[in-house]
Formats: structure tokens, C-alpha cells, sequence
């Protein structure tokens, strides 16, 4: 009877043992993990892309503003006016110190970022509030939020409106904020493109002289007509100063009485007023009208108060325009050195020693490519650059210092082993036949790199260039040493003679995330916008990217059928 | 046994004495060619005559260096890094290997079509004229003329005249093979190789391609390798009997598909081994 019982167990076990066997033999725990593994970067990287997103995108949805009235343990109540910024719970005993009752069965008590603004009034943008001290929460219809150019947002009450003086109704406030906003941005144009214009050529008037002088060529006849033509800008500079001036008395007309959540009473002239709205008012739609103005804002205007408020514009051109000279430096050399490596250099211990020099020469930190280009590019290149070409403006450098175009080559250095492997090979999977025919056919080698080896390898190029964008695009520790500042003043493409200007320093999203998030005066502020700004990187990296992968494909179809 | 029906001889079609040909008869004139790869010797002391306008075809089981003596005429050889080559193949009184050749050139003279149809990744139009831009023509009309006569000699133009500027990888292997050929005689070259060209086809496909290739002989010198002993029956005027890098026997088709003087041989085209 045991003996029975025994031999039945062991066959099932067996059996149970045949069936996981056959279960591991059938590949499907294969197919489970590789899934797993699929769906885990999956996650993760959607994961990403939702918290930038929604975290970027709640930066421009114009928030409720709250009115709070607070009654702390001792002294009046208060009340404080501003936007939700951040609600958390924490455990009543990281409280204790502060004395304060709460219910005793309560292990946390929740507490609220605000955003209070007002910066000319109180030091601090930000205020935790207690949920328990709060005694009303309301919604005032009547709150006014007034973007301005200093001193960040203003929360509070309209008192008066003022026009040249006199009192007039509140309803014409739009009319005159309209107003004041087109001659702000006469006086933007004026100032950055005609002025701006004046002054570059006065700048090169003066060099010119300087020049002339060092080549002791400076005749009498030249000075003057040198003399004659700063007289002539300055001429002109002044008609532009006058009407400067004019716009400005126009834009200073008005003003705005207001007062503030302590009631203290605030005039704000109009010509620092960006934006005027009343919060509470707005419906969905009207919601969904300012959002979208906001990140069109966003994106095209320049940055305010040190970096902390306005748009990014001169980043998203810096960085666009950087990662473009450097995809036009690195695709040529890349594909020169892939050829040589692949159809030149003998198969032999040199060139493989090459190879694998140029494959770690990716694996280099970026912060050291950056070294290199401080210390080769704009000190000993740069250096000798102005020496040779601009002696006038020395000792002040002209290429000597970090630049765009030093950053885009070092750039270029740090992505072309991407480049050089992956065309190597696409010109490793070219069948030999190709090139067979095409020297049958009385081509020599250098034809038939050109007419066949090339195009056919196209695509293998494309995927190089695509990995280096992607890679440059990212890039920001090397940028800070060869380029990259918080605050450029001018664009390097303007349109001023010769258009554009490689020598000058240049905005960079990646570092704008950087110092926004971790150098500006107020980092709580600006962390929404830090938000905000990587999501507009990772889509900016994805466009450019995704320009190369159609433009790949578009070549891949054409030699599709070569592929196998 | 394999059975092979070679062509009957016809009154004015004498057979020629090959070792000794007038010299306006002779294209290719091959002598004591050796050729080595690194330490191993590939061909043995060759020496052959082709004649002009005929189709010469190489038989011999594989790896007997029928390929390679094929890949000689057009210098071919000169890409394998290994390779030495002594003697000499001459054409039209020079020497191909000689010090001041030009090989692009000799390559324009000798034209070749591969075993796999290799066409371009281009326009058919393209691949036809591609000898031709090479040459540095430009003149369209030129060009038309060129891609029109060749594509008509490759018996493939009325099957692609509608399509001429669609890509060449959308026809079919033989279609592809005969493009090949059409764009290797557009350059008007005066030999033609084929190595293998229906190995990878179909039979139809080598129907077709059999039948061109004897209208190509009215052109062009044709020579031909083939592992197929029937299409060197069907195609060729004299054939080479190829083993283990020597010229066994060379004399024309019929002679040696039905009396070949050489024991290896007669093992050969009967089946004995190969």
C-alpha cells in the first residue's frame, strides 16, 4: 500500500517536473522576460515624459487665487492673497517645537505652498500656511494678478486707474494695458535693432581707426572720412534717442493705484505692467486662451530678472543653432575619417588600434572634451586668431574667448566616433558586388566612393548624425567652459553685417535648466520653470531628431531592397 | 550520363585551329599566365587564344580557376590584396598588365557581368548610362540613344521602355541580369564577360539569356564561365575544359563535347566527377 503510494507521487512529480521543463523548452519564459523588460523602459520613460509634462505644462494654467484668512496661536489674524503652489502632510510631531494644539488623534496636519508675489512688499515670494490656523479660504472675484517687469507678480485689488493724471473708469484698463504694450515693443525694436545697429557700427568705425593706426595707415584723408561717417551715426542716434525718449514719456502716462492683502495701498506705472488679469474670473475657455498665450510667450520672448521670469527664446535659438554648426562640422569629418578607416587604410594592427582608439575616444567624459576646448580652441586657437585677424580690438578678445563656434566644434569632436562607427558600418554592409559592378564598368575608386559607395551608405550616415544630435543636444558641462552664459545680450544671427556672428556667447536650454534651477534667487519659484523648460529640451531634441529619422527613412526606402 | 546535343556544324563554320589564328581573328591572346594567391598557386602556365566575335565558354568543376582566369581579362584579380599574376593576356598588341595601363580604361574595353545581378540602387535609366557618365557624356540625346540601343541589344526593352526612370531593384532576377548586361555593352566595349550570369535565375530567365548571348557574339567577343555543360554546348562556338587551375583542353564546342582528346575530359562532360 506505502509502495503504491510512493511510486504515484514520484510520477507526478516527474510529470509536474516534464511540464515546467517543457514550459521552459517552449521559449515562452523567454518571450515573458524580454516583454517584461520591454515594458519596464516603456514605463519608465513614459513615466518621464508625464511627470515634465505635467509638471512643465501647470506652469503656464492660470491658477485660482486664494484669499486665506489666518489666526495664529497668538497675535491678530492676518490675511494672506496668492496661488496654491504645492499641498503636503507632515507628522505633528516635526511640529511640537512650535507649540502649537492640534486635534490629538492627528498624527499629520497638511500644509500649503502659497505664491504671495509681491516682492517690493514682503522679502519672501513664498509662505507655508497650517491648514488648521487657516480659518476661511476663499475666492475672491474681484483679485487682480499684474505680471510685471520687476519684482515679479503683483496679487491684490485695483484701486484707481489713472490716466495722465486723472481718474478714470476701471473698464479702460485693457485699452490703455494694449496701448502701453504696443509701445513697449516700439521701443524693444527701436532700441535692439536700430540703436543696436548704430552702436555695432560705430563699434566697427572705431576699429577700423584703431586698425588703420596699427598699420600705420591712418591718413589724414581716411580719419576724416572716418570722422565724417561717427558723425553722421551719431547724428542719427540722436533723432532715435529723441524719439526713444517720446515713447518712453508716452508709455510712463499711466498708472495704477492698487492695494495688497495688508492692505497697504501701491501705485504701479503702467509701463512695467506685462499682463493685467483677474484670475478668478476667467472660465475654462477663457483658461485655455491665456495658457496658450503663455507658452507662446514662453517661448518667444527673453528671459526676465535674472532668468527667473519671461520666455527662453534666445535659448531655444542658442541651442537650435549650436547642435546645427555642430551637425555641419561633424557629418563631413566623421564620413572623411569612416571612409579612410574603412577603404583606405590597410587591414592591418595600425588601423586596428585606430579603430579602437576613436571607439573610446567616445567613452572620454564630456567635461573633458570641454578642457580641451578652453585650453586648445580659445586660448591657442582663438589666441592666435586674434592676433593674426583682429590686433584692432585686442587685448579684448574677439575668438579668444568661449564662443559658439568653439562650442560647436568641441561638440563636433566629443560626437564624431558616433559618426565615424556608424558609417563604417553602413560601409561595411554594402555588398562587395556593388562596388564590383561599378569598377567593372571602368569606374575608378574614388567614382564609385562617390556615385554608388556613397548614396548607398546614406542612411548608416543619417543614423551617425541622428546619434550625435542626440547626444550634442544634451550636452551642457562641456558648453560652460567653451561658450555658454546665463544672459547673452545679442543673438549670434542678427542682421548686422556678417549676419552671423560666430565669436559671440550664446543661451543654452540645458544650462538655462541648470541655473535657473540651481543658481537663480529664488529656486522655489523657478522650479515650474525648470519643468517647463526641460519639456520644451526633450521636445526640441525630439524634432531635430525626428527631422534626421524621416529625412533616414526617406533614404532607407530608396536602397530598401539592398538590405539583405 | 549527362546528354549533351551540341549544335551541327554548318557548311561555313569550319573548324578553326586554335592554337593558330590569323592575328585579325584574335582578341585576347593569353600566355603563360600564373597566377598565385599569397602561396597558392591559382592557374598554372595558361595560354590560350580567343577569337573575336565568337563565344568563348570555361567549364571545369568548381574551384578549378575558371572564375579566376575570367576575372584576368578585366583585372579583377588586382582587388584581392594577395594576389601575383605572371605572363601576359594581350589585347590589341598591349600587354593589360603591362606598367602604363589604365585599368578604368582596359575595364571600359572589357566589360563583365557578375553570377548575382548586381544593378545599382538607381533609376533603370541610370544604371544603363552609368559607363556612359563615367566616360563624362552629358549630351541627353546621346544618353537616350545609348540607353535605348542597349536595353533593346539586352532583349529588355520593351519591357521596361515605360519605366525607364523607376528603380532597377523592382524588376525580376532575369530582368535585373539582362539590365546588367545591357548596362555593360553600353559602353561598347569590345569583350564581354560573363561570369556564371544564370547561375542565380531562373530557366526561363537562362532561356532568355542564352538566346541574347548569341546575338551578343554579333557585337561583341564574348567569354563565358559556366558550371553547366549543356549552356556551353548550347552557347558557345569553342570551349575551355578547366581543372584544378590548368587548361586541360580548349578546342571548339563540338570537338570537345563529343571527341575530347583528354581522358579527364571525356570523365567530365560524362559525369565521371565534377
Amino acid at each position: 500500500m506505502i509502495n503504491m503510494k510512493l511510486t504515484n507521487n514520484s510520477v507526478s512529480s516527474t510529470k509536474e517536473k516534464s511540464t515546467m521543463n517543457k514550459w521552459f523548452k517552449s521559449g515562452s519564459p523567454w518571450v515573458w522576460l524580454s516583454a517584461g523588460g520591454v515594458s519596464l523602459s516603456l514605463i519608465s520613460v513614459l513615466g518621464l515624459l508625464w511627470l515634465i509634462a505635467s509638471r512643465g505644462l501647470s506652469y503656464f494654467w492660470p491658477a485660482d487665487i486664494y484669499q486665506f484668512e489666518v489666526q495664529e496661536k497668538v497675535g491678530q489674524p492676518y490675511t494672506v492673497i496668492g496661488e496654491i503652489y504645492e499641498r503636503e502632510s507632515i507628522p505633528v510631531a516635526q511640529l511640537i517645537h512650535t507649540k502649537i494644539k492640534f486635534d490629538k488623534d492627528a498624527e499629520t496636519v497638511e500644509r500649503i505652498l502659497v505664491k504671495t508675489g509681491n516682492r517690493e512688499l514682503v522679502s519672501l515670494d513664498f509662505r507655508w500656511l497650517l491648514m488648521p490656523q487657516i480659518t476661511t479660504m476663499t475666492l475672491p472675484k474681484d483679485v487682480v494678478v499684474i505680471e510685471r517687469r520687476t519684482n515679479g507678480n503683483f496679487y491684490g485689488f485695483i484701486d484707481k486707474v489713472i490716466l495722465s493724471g486723472k481718474e478714470v473708469d476701471k473698464s479702460e484698463l485693457p485699452t490703455l494695458v494694449e496701448r502701453v504694450e504696443k509701445f513697449q515693443s516700439q521701443i524693444d525694436a527701436l532700441q535692439k535693432k536700430d540703436i543696436g545697429a548704430i552702436n555695432y557700427q560705430l563699434e566697427r568705425l572705431r576699429l577700423k581707426e584703431k586698425k588703420y593706426r596699427l598699420d600705420n595707415e591712418l591718413t589724414i584723408q581716411r580719419q576724416a572720412e572716418i570722422e565724417k561717417e561717427t558723425q553722421a551715426l551719431k547724428a542719427e542716434y540722436q533723432t532715435l534717442e529723441k524719439k526713444l525718449l517720446a515713447l518712453r514719456t508716452q508709455v510712463a502716462r499711466d498708472k495704477l493705484l492698487v492695494h495688497a492683502m495688508d492692505g497697504q495701498q501701491v501705485e504701479i506705472g503702467l509701463e512695467n505692467v506685462l499682463d493685467v488679469s483677474f484670475a478668478n474670473q476667467l472660465t475654462f475657455f477663457d483658461k485655455v486662451v491665456v495658457f496658450l498665450s503663455k507658452v507662446s510667450d514662453f517661448v518667444s520672448d527673453d528671459p526676465r530678472e535674472a532668468n527667473t521670469e519671461g520666455g527662453v527664446y534666445p535659448a531655444i535659438f542658442g541651442t537650435v543653432l549650436m547642435v546645427l554648426l555642430m551637425t555641419i562640422i561633424v557629418s563631413p569629418f566623421g564620413v572623411i575619417a569612416a571612409i579612410y578607416l574603412h577603404e583606405y587604410a590597410g587591414n592591418n594592427s595600425l588601423t586596428k588600434i585606430l579603430r579602437i582608439a576613436v571607439i573610446n575616444l567616445a567613452g572620454v567624459p564630456s567635461i573633458v572634451y570641454g578642457i580641451f576646448g578652453l585650453g586648445f580652441f580659445v586660448y591657442v586657437l582663438g589666441g592666435s586668431i586674434d592676433q593674426l585677424f583682429y590686433p584692432e580690438t585686442l587685448p579684448s578678445p574677439t575668438f579668444g574667448t568661449p564662443g559658439v563656434l568653439w562650442s560647436a566644434i568641441t561638440l563636433a569632436i566629443l560626437t564624431l566616433p558616433v559618426v565615424i562607427v556608424s558609417t563604417e558600418e553602413g560601409l561595411a554592409r554594402i555588398p562587395a558586388s556593388m562596388r564590383h559592378g561599378s569598377l567593372a564598368l571602368g569606374a575608378t575608386k574614388v567614382e564609385t566612393l562617390w556615385r554608388i559607395i556613397l548614396p548607398i551608405a546614406s542612411p548608416a550616415i543619417m543614423t551617425g548624425i541622428i546619434l550625435a544630435i542626440a547626444r550634442a543636444a544634451g550636452e551642457v558641462a562641456p558648453l560652460m567652459l567653451v561658450g555658454v552664459v546665463k544672459m547673452a545680450p545679442t543673438l549670434p544671427l542678427d542682421g548686422n553685417f556678417p549676419f552671423l556672428h560666430l565669436e559671440r556667447k550664446f543661451m543654452h536650454l540645458g544650462f538655462h535648466i541648470y541655473d535657473v534651477g540651481f543658481q537663480s534667487p529664488n529656486v522655489e519659484a523657478a522650479r515650474p520653470l525648470v519643468y517647463a523648460t526641460a519639456l520644451l529640451l526633450v521636445t526640441i531634441i525630439v524634432a531635430l531628431n525626428m527631422t534626421a529619422v524621416s529625412i533616414r527613412n526617406r533614404l532607407r526606402e530608396k536602397y530598401r531592397s539592398l538590405e539583405h | 550520363m549527362i546528354s549533351v546535343t551540341p549544335k551541327p556544324l554548318t557548311s561555313q563554320q569550319q573548324v578553326q585551329d586554335l592554337t593558330n589564328l590569323p592575328e585579325e581573328q584574335v582578341a585576347l591572346k593569353i600566355s603563360d599566365l600564373n597566377l598565385f594567391y599569397g602561396d597558392k598557386q591559382a592557374l598554372h602556365n595558361i595560354s590560350m587564344l580567343i577569337p573575336k566575335g565568337q563565344v568563348t565558354a570555361f567549364i571545369g568543376p568548381s574551384g578549378c580557376g575558371k572564375s579566376t582566369l575570367l576575372r584576368c581579362i578585366n583585372r579583377m584579380n588586382d582587388l584581392v590584396d594577395s594576389c601575383r599574376i605572371s605572363g601576359e593576356i594581350i589585347l590589341h598588341n598591349e600587354n593589360i598588365y603591362g606598367k602604363h595601363v589604365d585599368v578604368a580604361m582596359l575595364r571600359r574595353k572589357v566589360g563583365m557581368v557578375f553570377q548575382r545581378p548586381n544593378p545599382f540602387p538607381k533609376s533603370i535609366y541610370e544604371n544603363v548610362i552609368y559607363g556612359l557618365r563615367l566616360m563624362g557624356e552629358k549630351n541627353r540625346r546621346v544618353l537616350d540613344e545609348a540607353v535605348e540601343t542597349s536595353l533593346k541589344s539586352a532583349a529588355l526593352w520593351n519591357e521596361v521602355k515605360d519605366r525607364l526612370h523607376d528603380s532597377a531593384l523592382g524588376l525580376s532576377g532575369g530582368q535585373q541580369q539582362r539590365l546588367v548586361i545591357a548596362r555593360a555593352i553600353a559602353v561598347q566595349p569590345e569583350v564581354l564577360l560573363l561570369d556564371e550570369p544564370t547561375s542565380a535565375l531562373d530557366p526561363i530567365s537562362t532561356l532568355t539569356i542564352e538566346e541574347l548571348i548569341s546575338d551578343l557574339k554579333k557585337q561583341f567577343t564574348v567569354v563565358i564561365v559556366t558550371h553547366n555543360m549543356q549552356q556551353a554546348a548550347r552557347v558557345s562556338d569553342q570551349t575551355a575544359f578547366m581543372y584544378m587551375g590548368e587548361l586541360i583542353e580548349y578546342s571548339d564546342t563540338n570537338t570537345l563535347f563529343t571527341t575530347p582528346a583528354k581522358k579527364k575530359t571525356e570523365d567530365y562532360i560524362t559525369g565521371r566527377y565534377g
